[in-house]
């Protein structure tokens, strides 16, 4: 299968793929670093009020691949992670006006978009392993005026997130990101980690238990 | 009303994951309806799985799939407003007490009517329609009744809808939820002064004790 040029994943993803004097003026980089919470912000902004296509382009760029690798490394097939990764990315454009930045950062917005799309998959497909019916919650939350410290919120608990996986010890955040992107994550941790798989789940816990004293030690 | 009991924070993390089965996911999906604190956890756990995926190394996609995208889109261009979901025929329920709101997570579910299973005792099976194996049910349990003793083989969620019961370990209010694993032998008894509904899920085998708690099983189809 052909790449796309992700404009996203420069110098790094160029150095690991091209001989490295090559990479160093790589004619795939645009502009510079990823895009920030807020541009995406904007970006999703400019598809919800007037259908902007340039504007949805980039937020594909960014996060449909990102996508496909979330929903193969939970064992989707490749092509079924294609048409899930479509799905997902026509869902953003289609729920873009819905999209509430008072609730949730956008990567957040669309992990949860896949996560249900993949949970719908699965049930479909009589694969059912996991399940999510909060679209009816976040419908609700959606009702409630849009308090301006509550975009504060989402942002500090978007930043809470990322410094707490941080001070997670290394075996801790391994943990923690196969629980979330792992087919069979006690199968997969007990592996990785070379225990028992009885023990697993009380790794688990301490790990989520750990994640949890942190996200409350940083809370303001 | 004071919740007092929640789902354990690897359980709220596995649900924000998408990665708990059907039954599990729908009794937790409700506790969260009722509980603002496992409410905002969970919105906490989603925010790392959106920290997860922006830190994903993304993967090679087909050479014309935001092609592909920009199509789907134009061919539904003539609705590109959200569709709103089409209010279908309200679906059978069983009846639940004035002022105890059925459960949203359950929307789309079917349910059958309130059936005996035993002096003071009914159940109500529930059925995904997505996923007709999940062992999904409610139950309404008289004042001062007690459930047969059971156990077990893997994981019992349960979600007070209504009232209150005391499984011996401790007390369940409207609100609570509860995770008994497969080693608890426990028998819920009821308060005296109300009955107690329940939303609940078995993953394993529901195993009674006793002859007619083995027929009370049979009945509930566990």
């Amino acid at each position: 299968m052909t790449t796309v040029p992700q404009p996203s994943e420069w110098p790094a993803q160029a150095a690991r793929s091209r001989p490295p004097y090559l990479s160093i003026v790589t004619t795939q980089q645009p502009r510079g670093a990823p895009p920030n919470g807020d541009e995406l912000s904007s970006w999703l902004q400019a598809v919800a009020s007037r259908q902007d296509r340039q504007a949805f382009a980039a937020v594909f760029k960014h996060f449909a691949p990102r996508v496909k690798a979330y929903l193969m490394r939970l064992g989707t097939s490749e092509a079924q992670a294609e048409d899930l990764v479509q799905e997902t990315m026509v869902s953003v454009w289609r729920k873009a006006v819905l999209y509430d930045p008072s609730h949730a950062g956008v990567s957040t917005w669309i992990f949860t978009i896949a996560r249900n799309l993949r949970v719908d998959h699965l049930r479909r497909k009589g694969l059912a392993i996991g399940a999510d019916a909060d679209e009816g919650e976040a419908e609700a939350l959606r009702d409630e005026s849009p308090q301006p410290d509550e975009l504060l919120s989402t942002r500090e608990r978007e930043i809470r997130v990322r410094e707490a996986m941080r001070q997670l010890s290394d075996e801790q955040a391994q943990i923690v990101r196969l629980s979330f992107f792992e087919e069979h994550p006690h199968a997969r941790i007990a592996q990785e980690l070379g225990i028992p798989l009885g023990t697993v789940k009380s790794r688990v816990r301490l790990a989520v238990n750990h994640l949890r004293r942190l996200l409350g030690a940083l809370e303001p | 009303m004071k919740i007092r009991h929640h789902p354990e924070d690897a359980l709220l993390l596995a649900h924000a994951a998408g990665q708990l089965p059907t039954g599990p996911a729908l009794v937790v999906a409700s506790h969260l309806e009722s509980c603002p604190r496992c409410r905002e956890r969970v919105r906490e756990y989603e925010a790392l799985g959106g920290a997860l995926l922006e830190a994903a190394s993304p993967a090679a996609l087909a050479p014309d799939a935001l092609a592909r995208a920009l199509a789907a889109i134009d061919a539904t261009a003539g609705a590109s407003a959200p569709l709103p979901q089409a209010a279908s025929a309200a679906p059978r329920r069983p009846a639940l007490p004035p002022g105890t709101p059925w459960p949203a997570a359950l929307d789309g579910c079917s349910a059958t009517g309130w059936r005996w299973m035993g002096p003071g005792m009914y159940w109500s099976r529930i059925t995904v329609p997505q996923d007709p194996a999940a062992k999904l049910f409610l139950l309404r349990i008289g004042a001062g009744k007690r459930l047969p003793t059971h156990t077990h083989s893997d994981l019992e969620m349960t979600q007070v809808l209504y009232g209150r019961f005391d499984d011996g370990r401790a007390s369940f209010g409207a609100g609570d939820f509860d995770a008994a694993a497969g080693d608890i032998h426990h028998q819920p008894v009821v308060a005296e002064d109300g009955m107690c509904i329940c939303l609940a899920s078995v993953d394993g085998r529901l195993l009674f004790d006793g002859v007619i708690a083995r027929t009370i099983g049979g009945l509930v189809g566990m």
